[in-house]
């Protein structure tokens, strides 16, 4: 856990705050384009992100339409039409968003540089430790107190499960950075955890960030 | 059965064998293959059999979504679905949806009753029970109450107790689980809730379904295994037995050799070709009840005492069938059966055209399977980029590999790292045995992981391990 520049981190972000998202299709299809290149679709939207994103393209496959939905904001950028109408595989870059980071995604970007990142041991999919997740269900994240040595994740690795020991500074889990069962790339962010006498000056950074930045 | 066209729902070496057997049958085939699997051998053959504008290779988004394995059907005007082993192998319910389908598939397998039947563990034991076969003590329902689970497993160590056991436990199973995942011992009753409780939390995450398995743990055992070959005219055929008994820490099997036991090597406390005898009879027996119609894999532990005990039935292709058709003799048919064949051409209706008194048995043979694992931790699978993997061109030998040898190629994590089968054989059991180790002795495997240390393989293991084949 390190003290940063957060002038040069702004203005880092304030020069360029786009990011080109693609959209992969989820499995396989036919495919009908619902939007078209210039449009400005929404993401999900709603008090707790409950209302989906704009429609972007159809997946038809064993007689059932899926709609897949913008999972950000921002401008279409590229659309693959010669795609359109065909049976399409999975994993296949269907078209692509210029996304503008809102304030809390800049708030999650520069706090993985404040807090202590508990990542990746490998590339493989990651569950809370029961007895942590039932308790972050009940309590604010920030309250939850781990020591090194502690079981904190369930790394799902070929079939096997192995329990992670949590090896870093006490502290508390400020921010949980993985969906449980998804893959997770080696060394990406799982867990950031914050020491109790560091919590001031993480408040202070989100503080500052919310009054500087405008969406 | 020309104008079949098969989609193999599976991937790594099995899926290459049902290609290869598809071909042998005069079927066509399409693979599908996941992200993860872009550099399997599978989907690489089957992109070079691309031709005559017939796309062979798809990719999916997993190999356990129903709905993009039917989908690819479709679009590849695919006749039947060769589920190979996991996956949905033993899902009555996909089974049921590839044959009641509007565009029906001809499912290669048992029909979907009879793996409704037999895929339960616990529908296996209820019936076996009927059929007087003995079975494992233990629970003959999915437990969901820790209390109940607990108040069984007091029993079964109270029985252990009574029976003089020093060293008593119990097995907590996941119910859905299958190919030895999921499994735990327990050997005091103070540790029981917390392995309970993890098992439970396992099997709801892999099989979506929480219910557990308390079993008595049996020592000093055999596991031996029933290889059975039903049509669907009511033939019912065996190809003998096979050992499986060494297996790794979390119970894969590591090594196997047909027949399941050889007086003519090992001194046994017991008639060992009458127990042989029962086994195949008892498999048999319930076989017959069900109405199977495919191939099968009847599995059994033999006590030292010579007691066999019925575990449960797999009612698909068994990753270990080779080692059973390579000792096998169809008379009147050159060289040895491919029971994957069998099992497609049953699948497709027709009569076996052989009878028991046709089959006889040749020799020993035994199946490794080479796997980048770190058996001195606990088998611990390794992740890492296999740069070299070479192994002898014997005619005694047949190795099924999905991993390409004329490029390197990265282990996906989300998978067992299996490199490889091989399949030896030899006149009877020294020679096998024989041919075994000079077989590993001539492997060479080499390769590296993210933080470049070098590749950790069973090789060593599976050496040290041939000794040991029938030895309780």
């Amino acid at each position: 856990m390190t003290d940063i520049n957060l002038n040069d981190l702004l203005r880092g972000y304030r020069s360029n705050p786009f990011e080109e998202r693609d959209f992969m299709t989820p499995h396989s299809g036919v495919i009908t384009f619902l939007v078209k290149e210039g449009q400005v679709v929404n993401g999900p939207g709603g008090k707790w992100s409950h209302k989906p994103g704009t429609a972007l393209y159809m997946l038809e496959r064993e007689r059932n339409i899926r709609k897949v939905t913008a999972t950000c904001g921002g401008e279409v950028a590229k659309i693959m039409y010669e795609l359109e109408g065909g049976f399409v595989e999975a994993g296949v870059r269907v078209l692509s968003v210029r996304h503008k980071l809102a304030k809390d995604e800049i708030i999650d970007r520069i706090l993985t540089q404040v807090l202590y990142i508990f990542c990746a041991p490998e590339r493989a999919r990651y569950f809370l430790a029961p007895e942590i997740a039932s308790k972050l269900e009940k309590q604010p994240q920030a309250s939850l107190f781990v020591r090194p040595g502690d079981e904190v994740i369930i790394m799902s690795l070929m079939k096997r499960d192995t329990i992670i020991n949590y090896d870093g500074a006490s502290g508390v889990i400020y921010k949980t950075y993985f969906e449980p069962g998804n893959l997770v790339e080696q060394e990406a962010p799982l867990l950031g955890i914050c020491p109790p006498n560091k919590l001031p000056y993480v408040q202070k950074v989100i503080h500052r960030i919310n009054n500087e930045w405008e969406d | 059965m020309g104008k079949e066209r098969v989609l193999i729902a599976n991937r790594g070496e099995i899926a290459i064998r049902i290609m290869d057997a598809c071909k042998e049958l005069g079927l066509d085939y399409v693979v599908v293959y996941t992200p993860e699997d872009e550099a399997s051998l599978h989907a690489a053959l089957a992109k070079e059999d691309d031709v005559g504008g017939l796309k062979r290779a798809f990719r999916i988004a997993s190999y356990k979504d129903p709905n993009e394995i039917f989908s690819v059907a479709d679009q590849s005007d695919c006749t039947a679905i060769h589920p190979g082993y996991g996956f949905f192998a033993e899902n009555f319910r996909f089974a049921r949806r590839a044959q009641m389908r509007s565009r029906p598939l001809v499912f290669i397998g048992p029909r979907w009753e009879v793996i409704k039947d037999l895929g339960s563990k616990i529908n296996t034991k209820r019936v076996a029970r009927s059929l007087n076969i003995p079975v494992i003590p233990g629970s003959d329902g999915p437990i969901y109450n820790e209390i109940e689970a607990e108040s069984l497993a007091e029993e079964l160590f109270f029985v252990q107790k009574e029976q003089g056991l020093r060293h008593p436990s119990v097995l907590v199973k996941a119910s859905a689980g299958g190919g030895g995942m999921g499994i735990e011992e327990v050997f005091h009753l103070d540790a029981f809730r917390r392995v309970y409780r993890r098992i439970q939390n396992y099997a709801k995450r892999q099989f979506g379904d929480d219910g557990v398995l308390i079993e008595q743990c049996l020592r000093d055992y055999q596991h031996i295994e029933v290889q059975l070959l039903c049509s669907r005219h009511g033939e019912v055929i065996h190809f003998g037995t096979r050992n499986c008994t060494i297996q790794s820490a979390g119970r894969q099997k590591r090594v196997e050799v047909a027949p399941g036991f050889d007086p003519a090597v090992v001194e046994y406390p017991f008639d060992a070709r009458a127990v042989l005898d029962r086994m195949i009879a008892y498999s048999i027996r319930l076989a017959r009840h069900v109405g199977y119609d495919s191939v099968g894999t009847w599995e059994w532990v033999v006590t030292r005492d010579g007691s066999p005990y019925l575990l449960e039935v797999n009612t698909r292709i068994q990753v270990e069938n080779g080692i059973s058709a390579r000792i096998a003799r169809i008379g009147g048919k050159a060289g040895y059966p491919s029971l994957i064949k069998e099992q497609i051409r049953a699948a497709m209706g027709e009569k076996l055209g052989y009878r028991q008194e046709d089959i006889s048995f040749e020799g020993t043979s035994i199946e490794l399977r080479i796997v980048a694992e770190d058996t001195r931790r606990g088998f611990r699978p390794w992740c890492g980029v296999i740069t070299r993997f070479e192994f002898p061109d014997a005619a005694w030998a047949q190795v099924y590999s999905h991993v390409p040898r004329d490029r390197s190629y990265n282990i996906p994590t989300e998978y067992d790292p299996n490199l490889a089968l091989a399949i030896i054989w030899g006149q009877d059991t020294d020679e096998a045995k024989t041919r075994t180790l000079e077989f590993l002795n001539g492997v060479a495997i080499e390769g590296k992981d993210a933080q470049g240390e070098a590749v950790i393989h069973n090789l060593a293991y599976l050496s040290g391990r041939i000794e040991d084949i029938f030895k309780f």
